[in-house]
């Protein structure tokens, strides 16, 4: 699978491939730059963790891949789209179709329960509503809340929202999963099960994770780490360490569950993207600091 | 749509607050058309009864003071003459009044001189009621205000182009008096006395000394001649003094009884019979009490003269009658009595009432109507012209115009024909209708309207505000739902469907709130007075100067107020809640579209 991933991102165009990246907002009278002069190949396939302290703009770039947000300068192609100049109707049929977001506070509408949580990320698409229902039911199976189907968001636990959140995610069956610190508002427990989850959507089912972190656990998962500060990148390394990948997930194939080992051994697979980043994405590395 | 029903309920209190917003608007303008609507209702209810007779025109005469008060005041002075014309011209007329139109001045004269005339009957010489002490039972007509006019008018006005009907009525004030006839004269007998007085007779004469002495000396009074009597020289001395003679006389007492026969005997005739007896004679006075002491008792109605084949139209009509039947063929004993009239005094169909001495029956009992047909009791109208002692004389005519477009037309031909008539159409009865009805009706059109709206868009404002703040409240839901891949239009009609649901709320509820002040209001609102002027017997001044027990009959009448609502007006509520709803929804959808899906990442709070 992880061969598969990578000869596909050998022979196709990276996922995103962003060239002069800008992003400025006007606080006051004076304009501050969130993001500034990014250059960044993003592979398919991959787990990338994108990290930096607080106001490293590393929200804003994650709010720009996951086509929240656009541009003011540069350019963001995701694969054959190019994001920075699109409209609006293009951007929600990108956000809608190809992009699952994933939030620090889970962003579940109080009001619906899981289910119908899940389905209103189908609602735009043409299915009945028993198809979405029936979709909806299949997801929180796999993310391991058969049992909480009907209740709602305030009688689930902080990672049982989180787990809604990301099978709203899976939804429309997206290319990739951008996820914004998913497991900064969980305990320890709940962020490792919602950490297994992802890496398990990556290695199984070849979704592109993209996730903005704090947290060292996630960023030991990842196949890649790219670092921010002050809006620009620092560091960008594809990961060698031994950990990067959960292989353990591999034990419990086709069904996603609640696992607390995430911490088992660990696979080298990602040789490849650690290649291909590094030759498809030669200014991020020369990325100067600051 | 699950996900609105689900946003409903479960933010029910959001939901509640909104949709009573809504509700409260709504529901108070129902509430002001209800009542606006009651307020019609009732200023037609008050007005129907012309309307549904079909009176178009009344032409009758009254006192025409007001219509020309300020000429009159002015020149009432300077054109008595001619107001004395028109006087005669108009009794010459025995009170007919077409042909004294010779200025309104010389008009009013006349009217005046008329009205008099009609109300005359009523000074009634009591003492031709019968012998003092008998029971009596009078019914006086007379014509209020309203003065009689030849019925040869109807023809007239019925000849006027556009005209389809015209009806003669008499309408009368009348005075129902009983109670026994007093005494009114009592008896004085005088004379029969003696009167004694004394009369100092004058002196006498020389010529009547003369024959008295002669008259002695004739009788052998004196027995010897003048020389056996010395004192008679003095005599003859003293011709004036009579005394001294008769005391002469006295002197010569020696000449015994036969002198004293001989003296009476020759005294003057004033002299001899010097007292006098006087005796009045007897006689017996009858004298007229004035004002006499009665027990009568008076009771004033009022009374019409109809005409029994024109059951369609004029005062009263065949529509109006409530129970009973309409005049027979036969109708110069038959009455028609109001039914006020019939519940105060227990009247009820078929009974007899005695109305000067005459029995009539009570076939039908009709619907009291208020402009110019309020009377009490309705005759044939030939049977009350003679009874009235108006024979061929009427007091109104009641026009029914073919095209209600001709009225004002018709109107003007009837003043142009019958000049000095006071021609009113219906309309301007209508104006005549005052008090608190109409006080009420323009405060509720007027008013009304500005509250209506005011209160709509202040109910919009609410509604608007509230969506707009539950916006502010789920930016970050619907930055989610943009993130999730929901387009700009889908947020939009999510919103408007909400609103939409809120709406339909909103107009469930306002209906039921606006039902609910129709409701009230008809069971505490008020009552309503009104009045009509001008137009009905009776109502004025000249009925005191008819009789002061006859007091006018007050003509301020009150009606309920109660609301109405119509099927439209509940349609158009609830339409307006939900078009309400969709115009909160609009200014929310108007925020919502213009959020970026970045608010999803906003931080809560």
């Amino acid at each position: 699978m992880d061969d598969d991933a990578a000869a596909v991102a050998l022979d196709t165009p990276p996922l995103y491939r962003l060239r002069g990246v800008e992003r400025h907002y006007m606080k006051g009278a004076s304009e501050v730059a969130a993001v500034s002069g990014v250059d960044l190949d993003i592979a398919s396939g991959g787990f990338v963790c994108i990290e930096g302290p607080s106001g490293s703009g590393k929200s804003t770039l994650l709010q720009l891949l996951g086509a929240l947000d656009t541009p003011t300068a540069g350019t963001i192609q995701m694969e054959d789209q190019e994001l920075g100049s699109a409209g609006d109707h293009v951007l929600t049929e990108i956000r809608s179709k190809r992009i699952g977001f994933v939030f620090q506070h889970f962003n579940l509408i109080p009001t619906l329960s899981a289910v119908e949580n899940v389905a209103l990320a189908m609602a735009p698409h043409h299915g009945s509503r028993a198809e979405g229902d029936e979709r909806a039911k299949e997801l929180l199976i796999r993310v391991g809340l058969g049992h909480r189907l009907d209740h709602l968001p305030s009688r689930l636990s902080g990672g049982e929202q989180q787990r809604v959140a990301i099978a709203r995610a899976l939804a429309n069956r997206p290319d990739v999963i951008v996820a914004d610190e998913p497991t900064g508002n969980l305990d320890s427990e709940s962020a490792a099960e919602v950490l297994s989850l992802l890496v398990e959507l990556q290695q199984r089912d070849g979704v592109t994770v993209i996730v903005a972190t704090h947290d060292p656990e996630v960023a030991q998962l990842a196949s890649r780490r790219i670092s921010l500060r002050d809006g620009a990148v620092v560091e960008d390394s594809s990961h060698q360490s031994p950990q990067h990948a959960p292989r353990h997930v591999k034990a419990g194939e086709g069904a996603l569950v609640e696992d607390d080992s995430h911490q088992s051994p660990q696979r080298a697979s990602s040789a490849k993207h650690v290649e291909e980043a590094s030759d498809r994405n030669p200014s991020a590395d020369g990325q100067p600091t600051g | 749509m699950r996900y609105v029903r689900h946003e409903l309920w479960r933010r029910w209190s959001r939901t509640l607050v909104t949709a009573l917003g809504l509700a409260a608007g709504v529901g108070l303008v129902m509430g002001i058309v209800g009542v606006s609507n009651g307020l019609s209702n009732a200023q037609n209810k008050v007005l129907s009864p012309l309307s549904s007779v079909g009176t178009d025109i009344v032409v009758e005469r009254t006192v025409g003071v007001a219509s020309t008060s300020s000429s009159t005041s002015t020149t009432t002075t300077t054109t008595a003459p001619g107001g004395f014309g028109g006087g005669r011209a108009g009794g010459g007329g025995g009170g007919g009044f077409f042909g004294a139109a010779s200025g309104s001045t010389s008009q009013n004269a006349s009217d005046e001189a008329a009205l008099a005339n009609n109300n005359s009957s009523v000074l009634t010489d009591l003492s031709k009621l019968g012998a003092p002490g008998t029971q009596f039972t009078y019914d006086f007509f007379v014509t209020g205000t309203l003065i009689t006019f030849p019925q040869a008018a109807v023809a007239d006005v019925a000849k006027i182009k556009g005209v389809q009907t015209a009806v003669p009525a008499l309408s009368l004030q009348a005075l129902h008096e009983s109670g026994t006839v007093p005494t009114i004269t009592d008896t004085v007998t005088t004379g029969g006395q003696t009167i004694t007085k004394a009369v100092a007779p004058p002196p006498l004469t020389a010529a009547q000394e003369d024959a008295v002495r002669a008259c002695l000396q004739a009788s052998g009074a004196f027995g010897t001649t003048t020389t056996t009597a010395p004192g008679s020289t003095t005599a003859t001395t003293a011709p004036a003094g009579a005394g001294g003679t008769r005391g002469s006389g006295g002197g010569g007492g020696f000449g015994g009884a036969a002198f004293g026969a001989a003296f009476t005997k020759c005294l003057p005739a004033s002299y001899q019979q010097y007292e006098a007896q006087v005796v009045v004679p007897e006689q017996t006075i009858t004298r007229v009490l004035n004002p006499p002491t009665t027990n009568t008792e008076t009771k004033s109605y009022t009374v019409a003269g109809v005409d029994p084949k024109n059951s369609s139209s004029g005062l009263i009509t065949k529509a109006q009658l409530v129970s009973g039947t309409w005049f027979t063929s036969a109708p110069a004993d038959e009455i028609l009595v109001s039914t006020a009239y019939a519940s105060t005094n227990s009247i009820k169909v078929g009974q007899t009432l005695t109305i000067d001495k005459t029995n009539y029956k009570v076939v039908g009992l009709v619907n009291p109507t208020l402009t110019g047909d309020v009377s009490d009791i309705y005759f044939d109208l030939a049977t009350l012209q003679s009874n009235a002692t108006q024979a061929n004389r009427i007091n109104e005519v009641l026009v029914k115009v073919g095209k209600s477009a001709d009225v004002n037309t018709v109107a003007a031909a009837i003043k142009k024909e019958l000049p000095g008539a006071t021609v009113l159409t219906s309309k301007q009865l209508a104006g005549q209708v005052t008090g608190s009805l109409s006080n009420a009706k323009k405060l509720a059109s007027d008013l009304g309207v500005a509250l209506g709206f005011i209160i709509l868009a202040a109910a919009l404002l609410i509604a608007a505000l509230l969506t707009m703040s539950s916006i502010a409240k789920r930016v970050r839901e619907i930055g989610t739902l943009r993130a999730i891949g929901w387009s700009r239009s889908r947020v939009v009609g999510q919103i408007m469907t909400e609103m939409l649901g809120i709406g339909i709320i909103g107009a469930a509820l306002g209906v039921l709130v606006g039902l609910g002040v129709c409701l009230a209001v008809n069971t505490f609102g008020p009552t309503l007075a009104y009045s009509t002027t001008g137009v009905v017997v009776g109502a004025s001044s000249a009925s005191g100067l008819v009789h002061a027990a006859a007091a006018a009959s007050s003509v301020g009448k009150t009606v309920k107020l109660h609301t109405s609502i119509s099927a439209l007006t509940v349609i158009g509520a609830a339409v307006i809640a939900i078009l309400g709803g969709l115009v909160a929804g609009l200014a929310g959808a108007w925020r919502a579209a213009r959020l970026s899906p970045v608010s999803a990442l906003r931080d809560l709070g």
